[in-house]
């Protein structure tokens, strides 16, 4: 294909993307520039920023709380995602079509489809009329943990949904001809045959609920901020500012470290590269 | 028989002992849902109830009046999706009009520039050998798994009032001193083009990488000119892929939050912002769901849109499940 298009129309297309991707890290490198700021006083680049950034106990806390969220809510919705992608792809019954045979996956398009702002806001209000009624679900990392499992089980869904379009039927009657009950077939075989989906949609939960911003951000609570929120809290109050500039580039090092390192680990024709919501 | 009992909750016996065909058919409709429900209902579930519930509550309350603290109260009544059309006390005013038609531009802009750049983006990556496309293209997607607000938050540095950009906009007269280029229309312009950027070239990728070249020579046989090519050959090809994008660009870029909130400033309010401020700011929530609303109305016509012409494009895509 390569041999296809005429050697001016390839130079015309390298200088016109070339800029698409200057375009593309020029703000990432720049934040990580000027993360070297020199400290107040100094005239020489730093590390005084990231050092700041050790001896500030809210930036901690605010990783810690996003870690242990990422965490919880990736188990319960990878469990959720797991069971709804096998049981949509064994037993739904394929003869019948129209609007009610529709309906699972309505539901399970619902929270990919949805606003980030309108998802937000509509659990905000649900857990603020909750809490009122029954003094239970006040504001904080339980309720954005429901959120967040909302939005991830759909996805880990997706992910094990495809996983068992692509096995053979005949795996699962074999399984039933060796006299193995619903469970044990679903321990012994299904989960098996299906790890490197629940591997994958867990991995692709714990990202999305890391990286998430707008759903946390409405579904928070006084004690609850998580590095994202801390960042545009931050930033609505004070705008650029240095120390900022250095946790900023910690996540994107971060972040660009483990693309790569995955990128080089996982080297398959059929794994390509998706973009993440990042919101 | 042997589809029946195959994995999961109902013992053997039930269905072995079904006397006739017919009941055996029913008990296996039977054990079939059952065994749906089990696996698929907590999920199913749990989604109504935290989401399609809670939007529904949503958009009830924006037919409600409002109380005295901003929260919903009886009796019903159409004043805020009145307030919408702008019409309040003090008369009719077009600002929430504005608000709404200008996020419409932002993001369908959003759409343009982002094909703009995808297209030679994406037929560079087309060109290169095998073996280094996927890499190539990894790298436009590496900067969108950042957080949004690290991402956004980056343009506020380039942008400021004082970086070199805006002092080079100040030299050739298109600033006045001491502003930035941000906030305002142009940031939250660019901010969105940039956030949004993967989600066009990915689809339009996705497409370009199937693409039929015979058809391509078969022009070049007739001796198509080069433009000619393009819009006749490889341009029509792509149509699936770029319909794809212009969703998937257009519909988060309308409904954004963070990018109108740290680019944007208070002169050039997008309906995200607009939204949340009715609920975190002053509260008004009917106001706030009324506006809700709209939103909600935009993002099932576009996707309504998309539907029916990507079926009449004849892609299957988006119907895994």
């Amino acid at each position: 294909m390569s041999s296809r298009l005429a050697p001016p129309i390839r130079r015309a297309l390298l200088l016109s993307s070339m800029p698409v991707y200057l375009l593309l890290y020029a703000p990432l490198a720049l934040i990580a520039i000027f993360s070297f700021a020199p400290a107040p006083g100094g005239q020489a680049a730093s590390l005084h920023w990231y050092g700041a950034l050790w001896h500030e106990p809210d930036v901690l806390a605010a990783l810690r709380r996003s870690v242990m969220l990422a965490l919880g809510s990736s188990i319960f919705g990878t469990g959720l995602g797991t069971l709804m992608g096998f049981g949509l792809s064994r037993f739904r019954s394929r003869a019948r079509s129209g609007f009610a045979a529709a309906i699972p996956s309505l539901i399970i398009y619902t929270p990919i489809i949805m606003p980030s702002l309108v998802f937000g806001i509509a659990d905000l209000i649900f857990f603020n009329l909750l809490h009122k009624a029954t003094g239970l679900f006040a504001a904080g990392l339980l309720t954005m943990g429901i959120a967040h499992v909302t939005f991830q089980a759909p996805y880990v869904a997706l992910v094990v949904f495809a996983r068992m379009s692509g096995l053979d039927p005949n795996l699962f009657e074999a399984s039933h001809d060796l006299y193995a009950n619903g469970w044990q077939s679903f321990f012994h075989l299904t989960v098996p045959v299906i790890r490197p989906a629940i591997i994958g949609g867990f991995l692709l939960a714990f990202t999305l609920s890391i990286d998430d911003f707008t759903i946390s951000y409405f579904t928070a609570g006084p004690g609850s901020t998580t590095l994202p929120i801390y960042i545009y809290s931050a930033v609505a109050r004070k705008g650029v500012a240095p120390d900022i500039n250095a946790l900023a580039t910690l996540m994107i090092a971060t972040v660009i470290g483990t693309g790569l390192l995955q990128y080089l680990f996982t080297r398959q024709k059929e794994r390509r590269p998706m973009p993440r919501a990042g919101d | 028989m042997d589809e029946l009992s195959d994995a999961a909750g109902v013992p053997m016996s039930a269905i072995t002992n079904a006397p006739q065909s017919g009941t055996a058919e029913r008990a296996e409709r039977l054990a079939r849902a059952w065994r749906l429900w089990i696996t698929a209902g907590p999920g199913l579930f749990w989604i109504v109830l935290f989401l399609v519930l809670p939007s529904m509550i949503l958009l009830a309350i924006g037919f409600f009046s409002i109380g005295n603290y901003g929260n919903p109260h009886l009796p019903l009544t159409l004043t805020p999706i009145r307030e919408v059309a702008g019409y309040s006390i003090l008369g009719w005013s077009p600002a929430n009009i504005t608000t709404i038609l200008r996020s419409l531009l932002q993001a369908v802009s959003a759409a343009g520039l982002t094909i703009l750049l995808a297209y030679p983006v994406v037929f560079f990556i087309i060109a290169q050998p095998p073996a280094l496309r996927p890499l190539l293209l990894l790298f436009v997607i590496l900067p969108s798994w950042t957080n949004q607000v690290v991402r956004t938050y980056a343009w506020m540095e380039l942008l400021g009032p004082g970086s070199a950009l805006s002092h080079l906009a100040q030299t050739l007269g298109l600033l006045p001193p001491h502003l930035g280029l941000m906030p305002g229309l142009l940031a939250m312009q660019i901010g969105l083009t940039y956030n949004y950027l993967p989600y066009m070239v990915v689809p339009l990728y996705a497409a370009a990488e199937k693409l039929d070249w015979s058809l391509v020579e078969a022009g070049r046989d007739l001796y198509a000119s080069g433009a000619r090519l393009f819009w006749s050959a490889v341009f029509p090809q792509t149509l699936p892929g770029l319909l794809s994008g212009i969703i998937l660009v257009a519909i988060p870029a309308f409904g954004d939050y963070v990018v109108p909130t740290l680019l944007g400033g208070g002169k050039s309010m997008m309906i995200g912002a607009l939204i949340a401020a009715q609920f975190l700011q002053t509260p008004n929530w009917p106001y706030g769901a009324a506006l809700t609303i709209f939103m909600l109305i935009f993002t099932c016509a576009g996707l309504l849109v998309f539907r029916v012409m990507s079926k009449r494009l004849g892609s299957s895509e988006g119907s895994m499940l």
